[in-house]
């Protein structure tokens, strides 16, 4: 039995199918003036685990709230913040710690259950009926976007293009050292015009089989796949890479003879690296120095000092010098787990020495941590990770004090289990960072895949 | 990031991948080579456009922008929306338009100088389409099955060009959706006491205002309409009462009467979702008879009515007091056929042709109505029906009831907004093909299903909610 309402709200959400980094309105109408309640949203993810966020309103004086225009008085984001409802989603209580919202099925989207519940409220949410409610959905793939799946020359990787005829600029997009095939960013950048390949470079099927990592050439393929496509223009290709896609970013960037990449873009990574190695001895080189791993408070895993100090020998890190595109550097000033900020510093020092500084911008967010990704997606300041391992055995110098043994017992623990890694950032500022970096990133590859300008121009004055 | 010694297989037991079945590349681009025509790119530009439209997946009845950039400046481009209807058949509208200086277009601010309509129209492209040269005639678009959108492909053309004119150079493209179903909208198939319908609930937990959607003698059960009320808020209940195979009788005569109309009614009245006390009633041309008649004769109480081209009373002659009717072609007296043999129902609808003792008596009417007039309208006497209706209303001290609607260059199927007109269509093939005309020209039509529709939904807000 129902209990009858204390008043019938209007609720509209538009657009109520939109792109994953498109922003909505919310307007709830016809509540009382002064009337208090609470706009909810709820998103059951693909693994069955349900979050939420909610926010405190006040009906105006025309019973109207409008979460771009109004401010949330509490909740799980506060203030006027027009996509709080989104970013700001947890897991609901009682739930499993260390999740991370991750949608790996592209095709489908995000439905996300926007209500309005009366009263200011914090919890109970689900035994009670809401005022008003509708369905949103949230895409990473456009209309007309289509998804190719790429298993030649050993690939392991998923071609996104856009509508039509093309041909398209095109992008190579790397993850970091979880591995798997990401598919979602590579989706939402097909969506924006850009052909993007998703390209699995650590549990691609031919190491699986072979027990090998692959070797660099194994990029080169994927480049070529996109610079040979009739559908790809292969003079305007760029490389995207997070976390050890930085790295790997880099690398070609400077030194491939096969690679030309019209410009490059760094998430949350280094330039540090033995410049002569192979995946492998990358992996290995930063292997080495495991014991330098820190716990926090809360039994999560620092790595961010396993790649420090920046050396100065430059067998260990990129010449930056060398650099002939233009580079969007992208760094979280509290990621607990690579040391961006101290790679872009070195990476700008050494190209103002080298003359070729123009061709860098360095967006660094204060209180952004490691996961820099598309907007309006749920930041993760820790979470369950399970690293991926090399063939050959590592030796870990460890210092046997009982932080070492610790930690030693934690790594076994971390290849063997998931264990909680601390990737940082603080919530608000984590999300402020995530829209601004996806607006710059996309205006930095639009001008400088999509205009006629000439590779190497300064393009600051448009970010 | 840091690494331990593991071996392959524990690696393959702590992940699972899924691994796809793929094709080659190369069978891939075979097969987009055929999907896209194979139409060559060969650009005069050193950069590549970039065609954007925002959002992507829309209603039907929003507005989208459209937006070309990378241009080059001050030059001549086309733009072009194509699509298919259900039955197969192209579709398609452009414009003519100018880059600025900054090598841009925006159809929500640009003026389009040539094409399927001229001027600052933002979606002149979906409301002009047209068929494509070559197509079948008399061809009228509607969507029969709203679960799925109507896909448009827009694309950015070189110069100022013309589909008739044979392929051109294509620079961008991008497609959007348009949907009649929100998100989260159920659509619900009714076959209860005797009613053959479709009903549409909006998300969310309910009670909600509703409204009974009829439409006209073309028959068969029509959603569209319905589903986009539902994704506005309102369930909604689209009735068939003639020309579908569930109904009792031959499919060419009206065999249900008032109490079947009564039923559909009251099932939406004692639907626990629907708030039983605010319910409308809307119908178009012989729908709005059937909406008087409802409204009046049956005791059942809707909150309001809206009324678009209809008769008054009945144009079929009534065959017992429930208000069952015989078939639309046999009474073929007021017909009009112009010089192309078009055929005109217009004049069975004037009051005076009208079966007199099937007249709604209007004069007891007790909520508000809102009657909308196509002033091109050939195929019903609208002008002369709303004038009848507010003659009556005013005579019996009721004027404050009625607000009208009337537009200049509308014809008679006054529809959801952003959807083409059909000034004549098919209307039967046997015994012979026979089209019909509705009326209508294409940009007054446009303004006044654009315009129409914002105001049913102001006067269903005022009279259907608290």
């Amino acid at each position: 039995m129902m209990d009858r309402k204390q008043c019938v709200v209007k609720l509209l959400v538009q657009p109520s199918r939109g792109l994953v980094d498109e922003k909505f309105i919310i307007l709830v109408q016809k509540a009382p003036p002064g009337y208090q309640l609470t706009v909810h949203a709820l998103h059951k993810c693909e693994d069955g685990y349900s979050w939420e966020a909610f926010g405190h309103y006040t009906a105006d004086t025309r019973g109207t709230v409008n979460v771009s225009e109004h401010s949330s008085l509490g909740g799980t984001y506060s203030g006027v913040e027009q996509m709080g409802l989104l970013w700001s989603l947890r897991p609901v209580p009682g739930s499993k710690p260390g999740l991370r919202l991750r949608k790996m099925n592209v095709q489908t989207p995000m439905e996300v259950t926007i209500s309005v519940y009366q009263g200011h409220q914090t919890e109970g949410f689900m035994d009670q009926v809401p005022l008003a409610s509708v369905v949103v959905e949230r895409w990473f793939m456009a209309p007309g976007v289509r998804r190719i799946p790429i298993t030649e020359d050993g690939l392991t990787a998923t071609l996104f293009l856009p509508p039509g005829p093309g041909p398209f600029p095109g992008l190579l997009d790397l993850w970091g050292g979880g591995g798997q095939l990401v598919e979602y960013r590579a989706c939402l950048l097909a969506s924006h015009g850009i052909a993007s390949l998703a390209l699995d470079y650590l549990t691609p099927k031919i190491t699986m089989e072979t027990g090998k990592m692959v070797e660099l050439q194994y990029f080169e393929k994927a480049y070529k796949v996109l610079e040979q496509h009739p559908q790809v223009n292969g003079s305007r290709i760029g490389m995207l890479g997070l976390s050890l896609g930085t790295t790997i970013t880099l690398k070609m960037a400077v030194y491939s003879q096969v690679m030309k990449l019209r410009c490059a873009v760094c998430i949350s990574g280094c330039h540090m690296q033995p410049v002569d190695g192979s995946l492998e001895e990358i992996l290995k080189y930063f292997n080495q120095n495991a014991d330098r791993t820190r716990i926090s408070e809360e039994n999560e895993l620092i790595w961010r000092d396993v790649a420090l100090p920046v050396p100065s020998d430059l067998a260990f890190k990129v010449d930056m010098g060398r650099l002939k595109c233009p580079l969007l550097v992208v760094v979280g000033e509290d990621d607990q787990n690579w040391p961006a900020s101290e790679s872009a510093m070195d990476m700008e020092e050494m190209m103002e020495q080298a003359g070729n500084s123009h061709l860098l911008t360095v967006l660094s967010y204060p209180n952004a941590g490691h996961l820099i990704e598309p907007p309006y997606t749920p930041h993760a300041r820790a979470s369950l990770f399970r690293s991926i391992a090399t063939r050959e055995k590592s030796r870990f110098n460890l210092r046997l004090t009982k932080s070492g043994l610790q930690t030693c017992v934690l790594m076994a623990v971390s290849v063997f289990f998931a264990v909680i890694v601390l990737w940082g950032g603080e919530t608000v500022a984590h999300s402020r960072a995530q829209e601004d970096a996806w607006r710059k990133l996309l205006v930095f590859l639009k001008e400088n895949l999509y205009s006629g300008s000439n590779p190497g121009t300064t393009l600051l004055s448009h970010l | 990031m840091v690494r331990a010694h593991l071996s392959v297989t524990t690696i393959r037991q702590l992940i699972e991948m899924k691994m796809s079945t793929c094709s080659g590349v190369h069978r891939s681009l075979a097969c987009l080579h055929r999907a896209v025509g194979g139409v060559r790119w060969k650009s005069s530009f050193r950069q590549a456009p970039l065609l954007t439209a925002a959002p992507v997946r829309s209603l039907i009845d929003e507005q989208i922008s459209i937006t070309g950039r990378f241009l080059p400046p001050d030059s001549p481009v086309t733009v072009r929306a194509r699509m298919h209807s259900e039955e197969g058949d192209l579709w398609e509208s452009f414009a003519h338009y100018n880059t600025t200086a900054d090598g841009t277009v925006n159809l929500t601010q640009d003026h389009s100088v040539g094409g399927s309509y001229l001027g600052c129209e933002p979606m002149g492209l979906f409301w002009a389409l047209q068929p494509a040269p070559g197509a079948r005639e008399g061809l009228r678009l509607r969507k029969m099955n709203v679960e799925t959108p109507i896909v448009m492909l827009m694309s950015l053309l070189e110069g100022h060009v013309s589909p008739s004119e044979g392929p051109s150079t294509e620079l961008a493209v991008v497609t959007t959706e348009r949907w009649y179903m929100a998100p989260g909208v159920k659509r619900i198939e009714i076959r209860q006491n005797g009613v053959v319908g479709t009903l549409f609930l909006p998300p969310g937990p309910g009670p909600f205002p509703a409204v009974l959607d009829l439409w006209g003698m073309g028959g068969g059960l029509v959603e569209y309409r319905s589903a986009l009320f539902a994704s506005r808020g309102y369930a909604s209940l689209s009735l068939a009462y003639i020309g579908h195979k569930e109904l009792p009788g031959p499919q060419n005569t009206m065999n249900v009467g008032d109490s079947y109309f009564k039923s559909a009614f009251q099932l939406l009245e004692d639907h626990p979702q629907v708030d039983g006390s605010r319910i409308g009633i809307m119908g178009l041309s012989f729908g709005v008879y059937l909406t008087l008649r409802i409204a009046i004769n049956l005791g059942v109480k809707p909150s309001c009515l809206i009324c678009v081209n209809g008769p008054v009373g009945s144009t079929l002659k009534l065959i017992d007091p429930e208000g069952r009717s015989s078939n639309f072609e046999s009474e073929q007296k007021y017909w009009t056929y112009d010089d192309q043999g078009y055929v005109s129902f217009k004049a069975v609808s004037l009051p005076a042709n009208i079966v007199p003792a099937s007249i709604v008596k209007v004069e007891r009417l007790t909520c508000p109505l809102m009657y909308i007039v196509g002033e091109d309208d050939l195929s019903s006497s609208a002008i002369e029906n709303a004038n009848l209706i507010e003659e009556t209303l005013s005579a019996a001290g009721k004027s404050q009831l009625f607000t009208r609607l009337s537009y200049p260059g509308a014809g008679h199927l006054i529809e959801p907004p952003y959807t083409p007109n059909a000034r004549i269509s098919l209307w039967s093939v046997k015994p012979k093909k026979v089209m019909t005309l509705w009326g209508g020209h294409t940009a007054p039509h446009a303004a006044a299903q654009e315009d129409s529709w914002k105001k049913i939904l102001d006067f269903m807000e005022c009279h259907l909610r608290r």
